[in-house]
């Protein structure tokens, strides 16, 4: 490329040489030699960086699936959305909210008595606002495909709704990202949603352990 | 479904070339500038783009840029390393974070808090309009789970922030709104129901403004149900959350 350049101007010079010496042609000789700068040096419009026109990807959305294990009521499938707020290269927060429907206890199978509870009582739905923390690393799959990744832990707090009443919630969890491009990740996930609870008798506390796997976009 | 592949398909298309012409371009005057693989610190750096070379700023994620050199390599570079280059006009690169400034000029807040409700533990959602610079108005939604009862609670209320200009400040709200009551379920059958009130509240407060978009806040909120009973009901609020900012 440059020695291309550099023989388009050393001909032009030579054209203009020639042109001054032989023919006195000079305000052609200096037309073309006008052009010729232009190829090297292209008057460019170049974009300023401003907050405006830098698009930013902190916020990221997704969607979940996975198998919840309702103490005392089996398990069940859980659907659900996300939604991230990315602060900083560690630290985010994220708003959760996820749908199951609760099945019957082994007291309910086995005696084949009455249910503890109605349907629309079975149907469990959850929300919780979790801070969490990354941990970011890279993935060789082989030797020039590479992903990152990312290791997370989140602890939040929320509300269960689960037969007939809101309760209460801790959710601690664990998961793992692959980001497949800059902006779209699959995840693999384990919740714990810890909440109080008195349906089968006694209160105590529950412990409801969700799993799954998400597909997550950065906006 | 063939319609909307095709519209997608179309969207992302024209968006990437029109994109192509629009990516803002930095020059490189330091000696070098490191490109790492990834966002975040403790990614290598695969690759050094030189002093005088124009770099394309592709996109933002947290304190990192996305750039694309004249070679067309693809890189993240920090932004303490981006605010060394220089514009088209041979300025410094300056690209605001959230500053405090940008605090003081925000025109939206959403937010969350966790807190106590007649030591009772409760969680809100809001969502606020800065109209002036003390004045803004907000909408709140706060559900509070206790042993007996659930309380749902919406306010409007508006806020003065009486000294804007300091970072830890001090506000004072007013609102109005209505809470629900709902028992236990197992408190139903012995005759307890939902009871729904007119709401009146008063909060105290201070708000510190953290870092890039973040504010924290700590309030004390004191509320008022207008029973239809013979004496109203006082109930007490302790929360604290955090609000990102626009």
């Amino acid at each position: 490329m440059e020695t291309r350049i550099r023989n388009i101007f050393l001909g032009a010079a030579l054209l203009a040489l020639s042109s001054q010496v032989f023919s006195q042609q000079g305000p052609q000789a200096e037309a073309s030699a006008n052009a010729n700068q232009s190829v090297i040096e292209p008057d460019l419009q170049r974009r300023d960086i401003n907050e405006s026109n830098i698009d930013s990807e902190n916020i990221e959305i997704g969607v979940f699936v996975g198998v919840l294990s309702i103490e005392d009521f089996s398990s069940s499938t859980v659907v659900g959305a996300s939604v991230a707020y990315h602060v900083n290269e560690d630290f985010f927060v994220q708003a959760n909210y996820g749908q199951s429907e609760a099945g019957r206890t082994s007291f309910e199978i086995l005696s084949g008595g009455a249910p503890f509870l109605t349907d629309e009582e079975r149907d469990y739905s959850y929300y919780n606002l979790s801070l969490g923390y990354n941990l970011n690393g890279e993935v060789f799959l082989t030797k020039n495909l590479v992903f990152n990744s990312a290791t997370y832990f989140t602890l939040g707090a929320g509300s269960t709704d689960f037969g007939g009443d809101d309760r209460f919630t801790l959710s601690i969890g664990a998961g793992y990202k692959l980001l497949l491009t800059d902006y779209f990740a699959v995840h693999v996930g384990l919740k714990d949603h810890i909440f109080n609870s008195e349906i089968i008798g006694e209160e105590k506390s529950t412990h409801n352990i969700e799993y799954g796997i998400g597909a997550t976009f950065f906006f | 479904m063939t319609k909307w592949i095709v519209l997608i398909g179309l969207m992302v298309s024209t968006g990437w070339v029109n994109a192509e012409d629009e990516f803002p371009e930095v020059q490189i005057v330091e000696p070098y500038i490191d490109m790492h693989t990834g966002p975040a610190r403790g990614y290598p750096v695969f690759y050094v783009a030189e002093k005088g070379e124009w770099i394309r700023v592709l996109k933002r994620r947290t304190n990192w840029f996305k750039v694309r050199t004249e070679k067309g390599k693809e890189g993240w570079v920090k932004q303490q390393d981006l605010q060394l280059t220089l514009n088209s006009k041979g300025e410094p690169v300056e690209v605001a974070d959230g500053s405090f400034e940008s605090y003081q000029s925000r025109s939206f807040e959403f937010g969350a808090s966790g807190g106590s409700l007649e030591s009772v533990p409760s969680l809100s959602a809001f969502a606020s309009w800065v109209i002036t610079e003390n004045i803004s108005t907000e909408l709140s939604y706060t559900q509070a789970l206790g042993d007996f009862s659930e309380s749902r609670l919406a306010l409007l209320s508006v806020t003065h922030t009486t000294f804007p200009e300091w970072r830890v400040s001090p506000y004072f709200r007013l609102g109005v709104g209505q809470i629900q009551t709902k028992p236990r379920a197992n408190l139903v059958q012995s005759g307890e129901e939902t009871r729904r009130n007119d709401l009146l509240a008063g909060s105290i407060g201070v708000r510190y403004y953290l870092t890039q978009n973040f504010v924290l806040r700590l309030e004390y909120q004191n509320l008022l149900a207008l029973t239809e009973r013979d004496e109203n009901e006082e109930l007490e609020e302790w929360k604290l959350g955090f609000a990102i900012f626009f």
